[in-house]
């Protein structure tokens, strides 16, 4: 179990961690989410003792780790962002090193090297240069050193970053697999990841705790976003009238690019409806096929985006490259819809001065509000 | 700790560092030894290795460049401070790595003498082994400065020239100190100047125009008041002083077969100062 006590780090006069506190309890995965320069790495770090917080305390299983470091590090193993290898060193020859480092009695050692190499899948490259791994296997090597001497406690720092989709799986299905002996405390600004491996989720910005809950709760406690994507084809006359006769809908926002022939909006409902039948045969009445439909689900993505504010484009491309038929829109659209979004939802009322602005800078009909 | 220290040599001797510095040193102490004793016949060993201790300003830098520089860069510092092991066990057990490499090269240069009395009696045995346990501690000494200039920067290359230039000037400081004039009133000039610069120095770390200001005063009052009051205390001053810095200094007593427990005490205070100072540059980091 760690629990963190208001801890704060303070670089000169700006603070990377600002009173944070929180608990991860024994046998939990806990995601740690936060765009680049929250402070995820930062909290991490002291949380295994690599730096000292400037005040609050880290309790690792109850031991203070300013007290007694080498106790509490030895219920720790870290997987820091940059894996912590000896690049002239054997993968074998690098984790005996470890395991002698987290005293590891040395009857035990040659068994629990084969063990957690075996584990993480690294056994085929055990007798080559570190240095000659490829970034995937490194990163595999990097855990494998974390679980050496069977700590409690797994902080991963990032764990799947510049691995490809394969590689991704795997990681995420190993950390599962730990997940039934170890307390894992994760961090990622991957949403998918967090959503998949998860029990509890705390979000970070700028050091400072946002929410911390079970992603569904998280989800559930989001804005309000209950509306569907839609394709359609047909003139763009014909589904705006077709659409005026669907009653329920609050806000319609037409997609910038799409299909020849085909318009792609985003529709909002009115809490609490579902849309997604009237619409339908509305547009079926109006002679307009429809290509594709699906909830736009408040994600935790969404959800993270909500809560973080407007400051994290970088995530905007993040969502374009998941959802993949939203990749054919481009990176504009899906900024232009973040920041409608927030817009849309926060100054329901001022919709319509939104919509100028918009058409204004971008093109005309992007933003439309629909009369009920 | 064992296992620092054998994970360090490993990588010595992985990345030839350990094997480079090994022939240098036995390559340039055997051909010293070849011209100056065995060529002529002539058996005073201590007087091959008194003139062989500016081989250290060249290879030690080489020995410590990347000991903790390294860790730094790599980020592997990051594992070792968060193993179950305390920093001082991790210097530590670096320094004792470095070390144990050196004492191979010392292991076999001590096989020298005995070389050379095979071939007759005039070797004197004691002053040539008073003379390699001074050589050995002044390299002891050197290795631990090595350390710290290591442990202040995350480049290997930095790391090197700057070793190099703090044993160099380690090394002529005492001619330096010699060529200065050395009345009072020019050592007391030369003392009020260094002080200045030293309190520019304070500046640029405190930031604090009053208390460098405070101490700049204080200092320059305290060299002038004990210099009209008692000038003869800055005879000869700087000398003494930059005995002091110099390492090597402390060496010429052992190469007359006087092992002195001052000089030994001296040695191993500077190993002592440096490894502490050392674990203190990445404490402090840790607090940043």
């Amino acid at each position: 179990m760690i629990e963190v006590k208001h801890l704060v780090k303070k670089y000169g006069n700006h603070a990377a961690v600002d009173d944070l506190s929180f608990t991860v309890e024994s046998g939990k995965i806990v995601g740690f989410l936060g765009p680049n320069g929250a402070g995820k790495s930062t909290t991490m770090n002291m949380i295994t003792g690599y730096i000292a917080p400037t005040e609050g305390t880290v309790l690792v299983d109850g031991v203070d780790m300013n007290e007694d470091p080498e106790k509490a590090k030895k219920n720790i193993g870290y997987l820091p962002e940059i894996p912590p290898l000896y690049p002239d060193l054997r993968v074998r020859e690098y984790l005996q090193f470890i395991a002698e480092l987290k005293k590891v009695s040395r009857g035990d050692r040659a068994k629990q090297v084969h063990h957690i190499m075996s584990k993480t899948g690294i056994l085929d490259v055990s007798e080559r240069l570190i240095r000659n791994l490829s970034k995937g296997y490194k990163q595999r090597v990097g855990l494998a050193a974390a679980m050496m001497g069977d700590p409690d406690i797994l902080i991963l720092d990032e764990p799947t970053v510049g691995l490809d989709p394969k590689q991704i799986i795997e990681m995420r299905d190993l950390i599962r697999e730990l997940s039934q002996k170890h307390t894992i405390l994760l961090s990622s600004h991957i949403m998918q990841e967090i959503s998949a491996v998860c029990d509890e989720i705390i979000i970070i910005n700028e050091g400072k705790m946002i929410a911390s809950d079970t992603p569904e709760n998280l989800i559930k406690q989001m804005v309000e976003k209950n509306g569907i994507h839609l394709v359609a084809k047909g003139a763009r006359d014909a589904i705006k009238n077709a659409l005026r006769t669907v009653s329920g809908i609050k806000n319609v926002k037409y997609d910038e690019k799409n299909e020849e022939d085909t318009i792609g909006m985003t529709l909002y409902a009115m809490e609490g409806k579902d849309i997604r039948e009237d619409v339908f045969y509305a547009l079926v009445k109006a002679d307009c096929p429809i290509y594709e439909i699906h909830p736009l689900a408040a994600s935790l993505e969404d959800a993270f985006l909500a809560l973080t504010g407007s400051g994290s484009r970088q995530y905007g491309g993040k969502k374009n490259k998941k959802k993949k038929e939203d990749a054919q829109k481009g990176k504009e659209e899906v900024q232009e819809t973040d920041a409608d979004e927030i817009d849309a939802e926060v100054h329901e009322t001022e919709v319509s001065d939104a919509e100028a602005d918009a058409g204004q800078s971008v093109s005309e009909d992007v933003t439309e509000k629909e009369e009920k | 700790m064992l296992a620092i220290i054998k994970k360090e040599l490993r990588q010595y001797f992985y990345s030839m560092v350990g094997f480079v510095f090994l022939a240098f040193f036995l390559a340039i102490i055997g051909l010293y030894t070849w011209a100056g004793n065995l060529s002529q016949g002539i058996g005073n060993f201590e007087a091959t290795l008194g003139n062989l201790t500016f081989i250290y300003v060249i290879l030690i830098p080489i020995l410590t460049m990347r000991i903790v520089a390294e860790e730094n860069k790599q980020k592997t510092d990051q594992l070792l401070y968060t193993s179950p092991i305390s920093l001082s066990k991790v210097i530590l057990g670096k320094y004792l790595a470095v070390m144990a490499l050196f004492t191979i090269g010392i292991l076999v240069i001590s096989l020298y003498p005995l070389l050379i009395h095979s071939y007759g009696d005039e070797v004197r045995l004691s002053l040539a082994y008073s003379s390699i346990i001074g050589f050995y501690l002044l390299g002891a000494a050197n290795i631990a400065i090595g350390l710290f200039i290591s442990s202040l920067t995350e480049s290997q290359v930095i790391a090197a020239v700057v070793s190099f230039i703090v044993l160099l000037l380690s090394n002529m400081l005492s001619s330096i100190a010699t060529m200065l004039p050395s009345d009072s009133l020019s050592q007391a000039v030369i003392l009020a100047v260094v002080w200045i610069a030293v309190c520019v120095a304070v500046y640029n770390m405190l930031k604090n125009v009053i208390v460098t200001g405070i101490l700049a005063a204080a200092g320059e009052i305290l060299i002038w008041v004990i210099y009209f009051v008692k000038s003869s205390l800055y005879e000869n001053l700087l000398t003494k002083v930059a005995d002091v810095f110099v390492v090597s200094s402390r060496y010429t007593d052992f190469e007359l077969g006087i092992l002195k427990y001052d000089a030994i005490v001296y040695y191993l205070s500077v190993i002592f100062i440096f490894v502490f100072l050392t674990i203190q540059v990445i404490k402090k980091k840790r607090f940043n």
